[in-house]
């Protein structure tokens, strides 16, 4: 193998499939990085058997070859070189790549390219999925934060995904609150179908996203364990997490009494406010919904956070409340989580009961929907 | 070596006791601190008169009822019996910095160098008794040792209202008659053990040779025969107010399965859910902790951002780290669970 290229596009495609190599593995060739030729082009792959991303770079291609080399090391150094070209070459009795560029070089110790888990390309799946890349950001964006980060019931670290007829409806939990959003689909597909994606795989795939303007590509393979993902020079190739996601339509609560229309960008600097004497008390913000008297005297939301060490704090928000009064507490991170993915203006919060969820949703948009579980004060 | 003079203070009958100061026409009656005798409800503690029945602490309140028809029965007021507790404590206090609090009415006070001289001793713990008698009219056994052991089972040797002196050197001796299941750490499957060969008195222990009763007891042998001699270094530890909660245990043999170590961890789950539940507590923290064959040990936690005390909350915590972090090339020979990072009367309920 023999190519070259230039630094700029070497580091870009390194940065892309960062993520993907495997910290610390069993298996020593899952920290190295897959540099293999493919037509006028070279291909980056990184595998850690969770997601596994291959990244094309153009590239002056004089000899074909494949090898895989530590992917920390290899990216640490091209970080370091000038703009400029690099050229690069494989022994290949002693799978040792020699790296040029400007006054610098270096010869990097590599592991055979056919130890190296390959990660499938689009073609390998079956039917394909078009997705508009900002609504898919935006659903991302919208639901993986309510997932569990790192919890013992590996079902809820991932995102249910629903491909419905002519809609994609993704739902995550942690257990204590919900977030569901559903997006359209580019064309209608004939079969719906649902798997659990990763939430972390998601977040990833969002951020390689960029602002790519194509349209994202879907497909699962056909064993259904692994969905694909195709964008622009890249491949984003996710393991499915196999159990039973919960029964998202049992959890959200079918009706309310009081429902509280507010201001979002209001109640979020509220919710952060109190957030600063809430983390100290277990993050509790209790929230007191007043319904207005008459025509002159609007409805009202008081925000409290008390911690016994540091004082407290109340915010009082104008509010259009229909509906009884109610006390509710909540996790303020909870609050702020949510108010933060919000893009509708106008935020309405409906609650039946202390002990009962409530749902935060955007006013006028009705493809998003967030539950929460309040708070129990026992005193 | 400084010999240590240690008190140990024991509140006789102390929730009988607290009931009576609350109600004094329960005074002399026989008197059961128990659950309700139709839903199987057990005896938490009984005056001595209703002792005088053959009334004892965990015995079902139905049978004790049995053994004592006119008991007065009243369910357990904890939060009164703590409140009264955290008044002797402060008492207690006063009579020496190094004051470790063992249970709701039991503890240990290290007396060395608070004494104008060591014959003092005796004459303090009456005054002790007497002045926990007139402030809070409450009656204590103290008993006076060189060591926790000794003040302990001195204090057991004469109650309600004893003051009993072990004097330094004649712990041993002390002990001698006393049958092996008074020493602590004896349970009924050492003690059945013990008979095979003989062994009846805490004197026949010390008769024994350190080796053979490590042999025979494993881990457990030397600590033993040291508390048969009388011999007891542990010192008396001013508590803070605890950060964690925890168990650990060491497996008889080391274990390859991965059944017993889960089991293990469900049990200990079942325990410290309980603990925390006690105090109106929840935990955001669990932590495991694994010691292998060639002792070394790893301790790995979770923390999320929920607290709980749900027994099955956190089992499923400690056996995800088991599953995650358990070095599955070495046998384990130590199992340890603990929970932290404590929120006191809040709780997150689940969604579902």
């Amino acid at each position: 193998m023999k190519i070259s290229c230039l630094q700029e596009n070497l580091a870009k495609g390194l940065s892309i499939i960062g993520r993907a190599v495997a910290n610390r593995s069993t298996l020593p060739v899952l920290s190295n990085v897959l540099l293999a030729t493919d037509n006028d082009r070279l291909m980056l792959t990184a595998n850690n058997l969770e997601i596994g991303i291959n990244c094309w770079v153009n590239a002056k291609i004089e000899e074909e070859g494949a090898v895989t080399v530590p992917a920390r090391l290899l990216t640490e150094f091209v970080n370091s070189l000038p703009p400029e070209r690099i050229d690069l070459a494989l022994d290949e009795p002693t799978q040792t790549i020699n790296l040029r560029c400007a006054h610098f070089e270096a010869n990097l110790k590599g592991i055979d390219a056919q130890e190296f888990p390959r990660v499938p390309s689009l073609d390998a799946g079956g039917e394909i999925i078009n997705l508009e890349p900002a609504a898919l950001k935006q659903l991302i964006h919208q639901v993986t934060f309510a997932a569990a980060v790192e919890e013992s019931r590996p079902v809820l670290t991932g995102i249910r995904a629903e491909f419905q007829h002519d809609r994609l409806a993704m739902s995550g939990t942690d257990g204590f609150r919900l977030s569901t959003k559903n997006i359209p689909l580019a064309h209608s597909i004939d079969e719906p179908f649902e798997v659990i994606i990763p939430a972390r795989a998601l977040a990833e795939l969002s951020r390689i996203i960029a602002d790519q303007e194509e349209p994202v590509q879907i497909a699962v393979t056909p064993a259904q364990n692994q969905i694909l993902f195709h964008l622009n020079n890249i491949d984003f190739v996710s393991q499915l997490i196999e159990g039973r996601f919960p029964d998202v339509s049992q959890i959200i609560p079918k009706g309310h009494n009081t429902h509280t229309v507010l201001d979002t960008a209001s109640f979020l600097k509220a919710a952060r406010v109190s957030y600063l004497f809430a983390r100290d008390a277990a993050n509790i913000v209790k929230v007191d919904v007043t319904p207005g008297e008459d025509e002159l005297v609007g409805g009202r939301l008081l925000l409290t956070a008390t911690s016994q060490e540091l004082g407290d704090n109340i915010s009082e928000l104008e509010a259009n409340v229909q509906g009884d009064g109610v006390e509710i507490a909540f996790n303020a991170k909870y609050l702020i989580d949510v108010l933060n993915v919000l893009d509708s203006a106008q935020v309405a919060l409906e609650t039946s009961a202390p002990a009962s969820p409530g749902i935060i949703k955007g006013v006028g948009d009705d493809t998003f929907l967030h539950v929460i579980m309040p708070m129990h004060l026992s005193r | 070596m400084i010999v240590r003079i240690v008190f140990h203070i024991d509140l006789d009958a102390f929730y009988a006791a607290v009931e009576t100061l609350q109600d004094p026409s329960l005074a002399g009656k026989p008197l059961i601190i128990g659950g309700d005798p139709r839903r199987r409800g057990v005896v938490a503690s009984a005056n001595y008169a209703a002792r005088a029945f053959g009334v004892r602490s965990a015995m079902t309140t139905a049978r004790a009822l049995r053994r004592c028809p006119q008991a007065v029965v009243i369910p357990p007021r904890h939060s009164l019996y703590r409140q009264v507790s955290a008044r002797v404590m402060a008492l207690l206090g006063e009579y020496s910095p190094v004051m470790e609090q063992s249970s709701i009415d039991e503890a240990f006070l290290d007396m060395t160098g608070q004494l104008p001289a060591p014959a003092a001793a005796p004459e303090t713990a009456r005054q002790l008794q007497q002045e926990i008698q007139t402030r809070l009219g409450l009656s204590a056994s103290v008993g006076i040792g060189s060591n926790k052991l000794i003040a302990k089972m001195a204090g057991k040797a004469d109650k309600p209202g004893g003051v009993t002196c072990v004097a330094p050197g004649a712990e041993a001796e002390f002990l001698a008659p006393m049958p092996v299941r008074a020493l602590g750490g004896i349970g009924p499957k050492t003690a059945q053990k013990l008979a095979e060969i003989g062994v009846k008195t805490i004197g026949d222990i010390a008769r024994l040779p350190e080796e053979d009763l490590s042999r025979m007891l494993g881990a457990n042998g030397l600590l033993i025969w040291q508390f048969a001699h009388g011999l007891d270094a542990r010192p008396v530890q001013t508590r803070r107010r605890a950060r964690s909660i925890s168990r650990e245990i060491t497996f008889a043999h080391d274990v390859y399965d991965a059944a017993l170590p889960a089991e293990t961890l469900k049990k200990m789950s079942r325990k410290l859910a309980h603990r925390l539940q006690k105090r109106d507590l929840t935990a955001r923290t669990v932590t495991l902790k694994l010691r292998y064959d060639d002792f070394s040990t790893v301790t790995r936690s979770i923390t999320q951002a929920t607290a709980t005390n749900s027994p099955a909350d956190i089992d499923r915590r400690a056996r995800f780290l088991l599953a995650k972090y358990r070095n599955q090339a070495r046998p384990i020979r130590l199992i340890g669970l603990s929970v932290s990072r404590f929120v006191k009367g809040v709780f997150q309920p689940p969604l579902f």
